[in-house]
């Protein structure tokens, strides 16, 4: 294909600080390690490889479990690794009702959150960077879009039309993935209940996950439709001149954002001026459309295929190669992508400015307001650092390297297994012959070789016999449906030749 | 998303409206994800004079994730496999949610105009285009007369 070679992660980012506010440290045997990962921050991808190298096989070498896991904790990533699923689920529900649209929520004329144009699975970043961004300005607000714009416009119909605009997208009510999953009393913390008691732990986490995605789901629709009731009444009592609401914006506000806008090139949805900007090449998106943009999943580097070897199992290979790279700049290919936003300096309303609903146009006398207007404009340039004017894409995902670390280790623990099954079978069997052909053992393997030994010896010698009972009947099994497989094939051979 | 996005009504309408020359694409009409395309064989290549058949879905990520693009016809060329697969940087790794479905289908109109037999994804036309190009071409030639007549 002819592609772009996909470049390694050679930033020089300083790796994540270890020592991590709140965060437990100084646990046994974790003060050695943490210091000589201070000493190498910092520096290059090799050091950073080295670096997780050593703590890899010092999680393999460990025999006991619990000591190599808080040593983890201590010094390493993860600092999600130990929490409980009850944690777990606190901190995805919080996550949700930091992406719902509020409207007394707002900067410049737009929100806090995303208007919905992408799924909620999509929407991973981290909410109170984004939040805290939104509100010092370097970051565009989440505007309400417009499906379509047309310059001929009258002030009154576009005014009618933004009127109408709801807080947010409306929600598919019953989602293929839930369809017959239920959800129980929402009131209810608990929903044990909902769950056969004679269910084994592994279907048992499994029903519990799904079960509490479908709620957590069904949750974020009815505290959204709540948000957009609250909305919908306000601006009915306020149109009947029952109430004043300060946070409602204003028609001239609603006129200056909707009449001065453009589209973005991604979602092709009109969004008020000024959007983010791309730092390499100066083209506009929304921010609905930035906090798409990510690093992909961790994945091994792009290697040219040769034929003639056969091609490596992703468990075969060393988990610390595992890699993401910066995301692109989707316009320019450019990488580490990175906007720019320059805020409205005569709109500063809604949070640090002042209420949407006492917005006054400036552009009506703007003649004779023009000398004013200039010396705002020289304000932020002298008090706002250009460096300080940049967002990037890790920015809003600062977890990322806690999620590629997360991913190597599960590679590698799951590769120890692996070795330990293989091991263990030639204990059981001394005729077990080697299926792996593999003569690079990674130093990591070859270091489990010896631990798993030591803990297969004692675990195999009881279930001995009754494994290599279990292993004869799978091979049998497994040679019936070999056999079941090649006379279907033969049939259905004959019948597309007697077919010709 | 139960609904289409706005991105895929636009795209679909500026098709229509401003059509690329050479290349065709009009959504099904119980599945305005699904495409049917035709592209012309660029002139002074093989493919010159053929019209081949493709299929494109623009799955439920896009434009976050790159649509899914699959020659009908049957092709001779390096970077197409016999199942109608394309290996092109843009459709894997390469994607950008900025790319749309004409600049989807116009690169793999340049694909047909420039084969790169050196990252290949059907093997045996890949050696046969290092070996032996001008039988190469005249066997691509050949199956563009055979299988993409206009």
């Amino acid at each position: 294909m002819g592609n772009v070679p996909t470049k390694l992660d050679q930033d020089g980012n300083p790796i994540e600080t270890v020592s991590r506010p709140g965060y437990p440290s100084g646990t046994t045997g974790s003060s050695s390690t943490g210091t000589t990962i201070s000493t190498q921050s910092g520096t290059d991808g090799r050091t950073r490889n080295k670096r997780a190298t050593s703590l890899v096989s010092t999680f393999l070498n460990s025999s006991n479990r619990y000591r190599s896991e808080s040593l983890q904790d201590g010094t390493y990533h993860s600092p999600h690794k130990r929490r409980s699923t009850k944690e777990k689920e606190q901190m995805k529900e919080q996550h949700a009702r930091n992406i719902l649209v509020k409207y007394d929520e707002s900067v410049d004329g737009g929100f806090m959150a995303p208007f919905g144009s992408y799924s909620y699975d999509k929407l991973d970043y981290d909410t109170t960077v984004v939040k805290s961004l939104i509100i010092q300005r370097r970051l565009a607000p989440f505007y309400t879009p417009l499906q379509d714009f047309d310059s001929s416009w009258s002030r009154e119909e576009l005014l009618k039309i933004v009127d109408g605009l709801p807080l947010h997208e409306s929600f598919d009510e019953n989602p293929e993935e839930f369809e017959d999953i239920p959800i129980g009393d929402l009131n209810k913390s608990n929903f044990d209940y909902l769950i056969d008691k004679n269910a084994s732990k592994k279907e048992y986490r499994n029903l519990h996950s799904k079960i509490f995605r479908a709620r957590l789901y069904r949750k974020r629709i009815i505290w959204q439709e709540t948000e957009n009731e609250s909305f919908l009444e306000t601006k009915l009592e306020v149109r009947e001149g029952k109430a004043q609401n300060s946070y409602l914006p204003c028609d001239d506000l609603k006129y200056d954002l909707y009449s001065n806008g453009s589209e973005c090139p991604i979602c092709f949805l009109y969004f008020p001026e000024p959007l983010n900007y791309s730092k390499c090449c100066q083209q506009p998106i929304c921010t609905e459309c930035f906090v798409q943009i990510k690093r992909a999943e961790p994945h091994f580097p792009h290697e040219e295929v040769d034929p003639t070897k056969p091609i490596k199992d992703d468990s075969e290979k060393d988990p610390n190669l595992l890699t993401t790279e910066p995301s692109n700049c989707p316009y320019c290919a450019t990488s580490n992508f990175a906007i720019v936003y320059t805020p409205p300096l005569n709109r500063k309303v809604g949070i640090q400015g002042i209420p949407p609903a006492t917005y006054t146009s400036q552009s009506k006398d703007s003649e004779t307001k023009e000398p004013v207007q200039k010396d705002e404009k020289e304000v932020p340039t002298i008090s706002t650092p250009s460096s300080n004017n940049v967002v990037s894409s890790d920015d809003i995902r600062p977890d990322w390297e806690t999620k590629l670390n997360k991913e190597r280790m599960r590679l590698a623990r799951r590769s120890a297994n692996a070795t330990a099954i293989h091991v263990s079978n030639q204990l059981i069997d001394p005729d077990y012959t080697s299926t792996s052909n593999d003569t690079t053992v990674s130093s990591s393997k070859r270091s489990t070789n010896t631990t798993s030994r030591q803990g297969s010896n004692t675990a195999s010698r009881g279930g001995r016999q009754r494994s290599r009972q279990s292993m004869n009947d799978l091979e049998n099994q497994m040679i019936q449906e070999a056999i079941r497989l090649s006379l279907e094939d033969e049939q259905q051979n004959k019948s597309s030749k007697t077919k010709k | 998303m139960a609904s289409l996005p706005k991105r895929i009504i636009k795209e679909t309408e500026r098709l229509v409206t401003d059509p690329v020359p050479g290349i065709t694409a009009e959504p099904h009409d119980d599945n305005l994800r699904y495409f049917k395309v035709t592209i012309e064989g660029p002139a002074g290549s093989p493919y010159e004079d053929g019209l081949f058949n493709l299929e494109l879905y623009l799955p439920d990520d896009y434009p976050m994730e790159a649509p899914k693009v699959r020659f009908l016809t049957k092709i001779y060329h390096p970077n197409i496999d016999r199942l109608g697969r394309i290996c092109l940087d843009i459709l894997k790794t390469n994607w950008s949610p900025a790319l749309q479905i004409r600049t989807v289908l116009l690169s793999v109109q340049a694909l047909l105009a420039s084969p790169n037999p050196n990252d290949p994804l059907a093997n045996d036309v890949a050696e046969d285009w290092i070996k032996n190009e001008q039988g190469a071409k005249a066997k691509a030639k050949e199956w563009t007369a055979l299988y993409a007549k206009k």
